[in-house]
């Protein structure tokens, strides 16, 4: 028996951050009902990486690994079979999660101000970009517009000139998948109130301040009167010698904020002429751009000569903080990944047998695990029809 | 000394840190926000450098009130036996362990799981490290921005065609911290159920990694092995930040025709939908250079907020790029209270940045950063059990203060 092993959990979400907050709850057994549109079924359906083989709805990748776990319920909610099919599975179930666009709730008979007249014991967990009351100029948002209102956007990447353009961050969906992540945290929290209370709650998620929040240490001391605001790109930078250098093989990080750092560089240097002009503890207290400069231009130089993953195992080992900047190919290949497992295989009938990637924490008791593949559109609607045809008859109290 | 009720879902739930900096004291704030007591075990050997950043007083130290709102703090010596004793006396009566040492640290204190769970068989141990707590390269060691780089994040992000320039530097403890906040309350609420504790091992690469989960799906079912490619996205275009006045930056993302016709009118050139260039998604994804400078070129000499407000009226997805002064004098933020105020212990009010969340029972957020020390007397005493002349004695033998 897993964590969450009972709780059933209707997914009404039909974008990455619900999808991928459901996902997580399945992780540690929990059964998510996926609710899709008969046709073309979740709009992440027809979202890439796709693969070469099957055809759409069935050849997501982003699917895939979202909804790996769930069951797929087809049903037209907008039908009067399908609002009486909808009320018996709010009533079967213990959760219900949303990322449909303030309002919409409301609009299928779930209104987060008055469900729990009916559905008290119902946790439901809606996440939007800006909350359920978005001013007029906030009603339309992607990923990219909660990035950029969020501040990460702006200040993003660390050192850019002015005129460069602000960039999206990595990938295409890390708002949602923050969001999602935050929502999962507080809906097993309610459950675990509700185990001791019975009752439902209204848990209301925003993108934005899920992002702004994560940058807490600094955004914190600014509200507070503590660090200056100011339109400067780089306000929320540190300073110093750090950052990304290529190597032979691709890219290597290098962190240097401390004396044991310096002296480590020293050694794997061989201790070069030009590093005897720096005075001690010249990173806390003299840290001048000119010997930012310097510094840099010589770690380029011998990084240029060295492979990332070795030069990272020298540094390491000296107690210097430099690492690969890994890509795909490098994190199929991590020994520690393998060693932890991270990736999984998953046998999908159309995509096939492949590694996903899995959750980043081991619990020794009740572990993360992928049930299952994602479902094929519809594949559970028959036997779930059935099922709360049975058990979604009643209120459950 | 009576602690005030809180309400919250996690409220009765008790929570100790052995943290340092950022991610694991943001794991804690997570769940005093949700409603659980969270007591960081601090001690004047060896304190978190957070406390002494910028500031001579050590409680009054600005990015350590930023991280640890609502806690309580308890200042023992992690360096002396009677201290360590004291601590496992205080697991003893505590729920969850929250612990982001340097590599094997907390076993080198007396303080390993094997340890605590002898004293507290069902307690939720909660390990922090930049690659886990075993395997080939836990031994290594790395700040945020380096959690990034192993995880896969930084070479997503930079220009076309340039050298990768990664995530803002201050991305990655926080959401290290959430996936262990997440992984607590999951443990927290197997134990409700069946008593049974667990030891909980969070790698913050691994939790970077999960940011970005569908590009190594790219590579799962493609081979794939995606670059960064300045604000490109293969499902929408426009889409990335184009210049306005005064230094300023807009945000817009178009996902369909319907929208990229309604900007086309925004711009007062309608008949660019109709071209053959712009026409659908893929023919703005073949030209979207040309398409990007266009964009670029409309917006250069208009100001970002109106701007804004014009698109979304349109329907379309836009934002203001904003920087720390937009930041904090977002009305929305405010209007919603995600900015709050919290009292310390001697009345001064302080503004923070709450939660993300609103639930209908959360919990009241009210009580800022705690001074070092400051709660020694409800944990040695009322928590404890221990009488004011043996609190005194550990007080005189230095293993409190």
């Amino acid at each position: 028996m897993s964590a969450l092993s009972g709780i059933k959990v209707l997914e009404l979400s039909e974008s990455v951050s619900g999808e991928y907050c459901a996902k997580l709850l399945s992780d540690f057994g929990a059964e998510v009902i996926k609710l899709e549109k008969p046709g073309r079924g979740s709009p992440t359906r027809s979202l890439g990486p796709f693969a070469s083989r099957g055809t759409e709805p069935e050849r997501s990748g982003l699917f895939a690994y979202l909804n790996t776990g769930k069951s797929s319920i087809a049903l037209d909610i907008s039908s009067d079979a399908g609002t009486a099919a909808l009320n018996k599975l709010l009533n079967y179930v213990d959760v219900v999660i949303d990322d449909h666009p303030a309002g919409w709730l409301k609009s299928v008979g779930l209104d987060p101000v008055t469900f729990q007249n009916h559905r008290p014991g119902l946790v439901l967990c809606s996440i939007t970009a800006y909350g359920q009351s978005p001013p007029d100029d906030r009603i339309h948002a992607e990923d990219l517009n909660v990035f950029h209102s969020s501040g990460w956007g702006y200040h993003t990447p660390s050192g850019a000139g002015d005129s460069m353009p602000p960039l999206k961050g990595p990938g295409r969906f890390l708002p949602s998948y923050e969001s999602g992540l935050e929502a999962a945290m507080c809906v097993v929290a309610a459950l675990y109130e509700r185990e001791s209370s019975n009752r439902g709650q209204f848990i209301e998620i925003s993108k934005q301040e899920v992002l702004a929040s994560r940058v807490d240490y600094v955004l914190g001391q600014m509200v507070a009167g503590d660090m200056d605001v100011s339109t400067k790109r780089g306000a929320f930078d540190l300073f110093g010698p750090a950052g990304i250098f290529r190597c032979r093989d691709g890219y290597a990080y290098i962190w240097m904020s401390a004396p044991t750092h310096w002296d480590a560089l020293g050694q794997l240097l061989g201790h070069p002429e030009w590093m005897k002009s720096f005075p001690d503890r010249w990173l806390e207290r003299e840290c001048t751009p000119e010997r930012v400069a310097q510094v840099r231009h010589h770690i380029a130089e011998w990084l240029k000569t060295q492979d990332k993953h070795q030069a990272a195992a020298d540094a390491q080992k000296l107690g210097l903080t430099l690492v690969a900047v890994n890509n795909a190919t490098d994190l199929k290949a991590s020994p520690q990944y393998a060693f932890r497992g991270f990736f999984a295989e998953v046998d999908h009938p159309i995509l096939g047998m492949k590694l996903y990637p899995t959750a980043p924490y081991k619990l020794s008791a009740t572990p993360a695990k992928i049930q299952s593949p994602a479902p094929l559109l519809g594949q559970h609607t028959e036997k779930l029809t059935a099922l709360i045809d049975v058990n979604g008859k009643e209120h459950r109290s | 000394m009576i602690r005030p009720m809180r309400g919250g879902p996690l409220q009765g739930v008790r929570v100790v840190e052995l943290t340092k900096v950022w991610a694991g004291p943001y794991t804690g704030k997570l769940l005093a926000f949700l409603g659980a007591e969270v007591i960081r075990v601090e001690s004047l050997e060896s304190l978190d450098v957070t406390r002494t950043y910028g500031v001579a007083d050590i409680n009054k130290a600005p990015g350590f009130q930023a991280v640890n709102p609502q806690k309580l703090s308890v200042q023992i010596d992690m360096k002396s036996k009677g201290g360590i004793a004291l601590i496992l006396d205080l697991l003893r009566k505590s729920d969850v362990v929250i612990e982001n040492l340097r590599p094997g640290a907390v076993k080198r204190l007396g303080l390993g799981y094997e340890t605590i769970k002898a004293a507290k068989p069902d307690i939720v141990f909660v390990s922090m490290g930049m690659h886990g707590s075993e395997g080939p390269l836990s031994y290594q060691t790395g700040y945020a921005p380096c959690f990034a780089a192993l995880g896969g994040l930084s070479a997503l992000v930079g220009y076309e065609g340039e050298p990768p320039a990664g995530m803002n530097v201050r991305y990655a403890d926080s959401t290290y911290g959430t996936a262990a906040a997440y992984a607590a309350v999951v443990a927290l609420m197997h134990r409700r159920r069946t008593g049974a504790g667990q030891f909980i091992d969070v790698s913050a690469v691994e939790c970077m990694t999960s940011m970005i989960g569908d590009t190594l799906m790219d590579f799962a079912l493609n081979g794939t092995v995606q670059t960064c490619n300045g604000n490109r996205h293969p499902d929408m275009a426009p889409h990335g930040t184009y210049p306005c006045r005064e230094g300023e930056w807009i945000s817009i993302a178009v996902a369909s025709d319907h929208s990229w016709k309604a900007l086309a009118e925004a711009m007062g050139r309608p008949e660019l939908a109709q071209y053959s260039h712009f026409k659908t998604h893929s023919d703005r994804k073949a030209h979207e250079t040309q398409l990007d400078r266009l964009v670029s070129e409309w917006t250069a000499n208009r100001d970002a907020a109106e701007l804004v407000s014009e698109l979304q009226r349109r329907g379309i997805a836009a934002a203001k790029s904003q920087s720390s002064v937009d930041l904090i004098s977002d009305p929305h933020l405010w209007a919603r209270e995600f900015f709050l105020e919290v009292r310390d212990r001697d009345g001064q009010s302080r503004t923070i940045v709450g939660p993300s969340w609103k639930m209908s029972r959360g919990a009241a957020i009210t009580d800022a950063a705690p001074r070092l020390g400051e709660h020694n007397a409800y944990v040695l005493g009322d928590i404890l059990g221990l009488s004011v002349d043996e609190q005194q004695k550990l007080a005189d033998a230095g293993v409190t203060r």
